[in-house]
């Protein structure tokens, strides 16, 4: 059972539960898991179900006494708040409407996005993206031809920002969906108040 | 386990073998060892090192003054309880045997 009092003084040592408390608290375990082998009594009888989980037997046993802090309901999950997910999914719908309008909509509905979308970068402060509303304009490094004259790379059809709005929308969704999965999941309550190896009436 | 504390000063696994002499097997569902950690935290129990019969020095609890407290608080709501579940028990063992 050596093991087993490793990996809880492991434990304990990544809980940060003191030196000196930690060997106190292996030197016990091992003494009383020592005599009930000298007794012949298993070591589950002597720490019941804990003896199949030493971290989570630790764990207890520190919080019990003090050392370590209670583990927090939705540990491991990180909550956002209800405005973030919300945000997240009107931006991203946004976006696959925008998509969907320029590459299916009429000229009038594609010139309108392209317009709004040609702002918004604007507004941004990137600069001049767009120089007509059916084109998307992402300029290529201009190059110098023959005869010393320079040349602009031409710019890609406006269905490109069509896709890109697209691809937006989609990957805006499927964060979406990663930010509201902790809000979804709610951590069962086992009733044992915090320690792990504890019936509750304990 | 304050109950058993009562008898005398014991460490960690000599009252597990207490409770089993009494027929009260609950490290079935739980280790002791937090349960003392948390009567020791909230200072029911006192602890003292002292070497064990031929084996090395143990940790020993033994009813601290608020223990006692505890432990007598603790009997008198046990004994309401009892007593109002025997009064229960004992309409419906009346209406059963009658």
């Amino acid at each position: 059972m050596s093991k087993f009092v490793d990996a809880c003084a492991k434990e304990w040592k990544r809980l940060g539960v003191p030196e000196s408390a930690s060997n106190e608290m292996a030197a016990d375990l091992a003494a009383d898991l020592a005599e009930a082998e000298a007794e012949g009594v298993s070591p589950e009888e002597v720490l019941g179900n804990g003896v199949f989980d030493p971290k989570s037997f630790a764990a207890s046993w520190a919080i019990a006494r003090g050392f370590a802090r209670r583990i927090p309901r939705g540990f491991g999950t990180t909550r956002r708040p209800r405005w973030t997910v919300a945000l997240s999914a009107a931006a991203s719908v946004l976006a696959l409407l925008l998509g969907l309008l320029i590459l299916v909509g009429t000229g009038v509905q594609r010139s309108a996005v392209v317009q709004i979308v040609q702002r918004s970068v604007k507004a941004l402060g990137r600069g001049r993206i767009f120089i007509t509303p059916h084109r998307v304009i992402l300029p290529g490094p201009p190059f110098i031809g023959p005869g010393g004259r320079v040349f602009i790379a031409p710019p890609p059809p406006f269905h490109l920002l069509g896709w890109i709005l697209l691809l937006v929308g989609l990957i805006g969704i499927g964060v979406t969906l990663w930010l509201w999965k902790p809000w979804s999941t709610r951590r069962r309550d086992t009733g044992t108040d915090g320690n792990v190896c504890l019936p509750s009436y304990l | 386990m304050l109950s058993v504390m009562c008898e005398g000063p014991a460490y960690g696994y000599e009252m597990t073998k207490r409770l089993g002499a009494m027929g009260l097997s609950i490290v079935g569902e739980g280790s002791i060892y937090p349960l003392l950690g948390r009567l020791e935290r909230e200072g029911l129990v006192d602890t003292h090192r002292a070497a064990s019969d031929g084996g090395p020095p143990r940790k020993y609890y033994r009813l601290s003054r608020l223990g006692k407290k505890a432990l007598a608080g603790g009997i008198s709501e046990w004994q309401a309880t009892r007593d109002a579940v025997d009064a229960v028990l004992g309409l419906s063992i009346a209406e059963v045997t009658s």
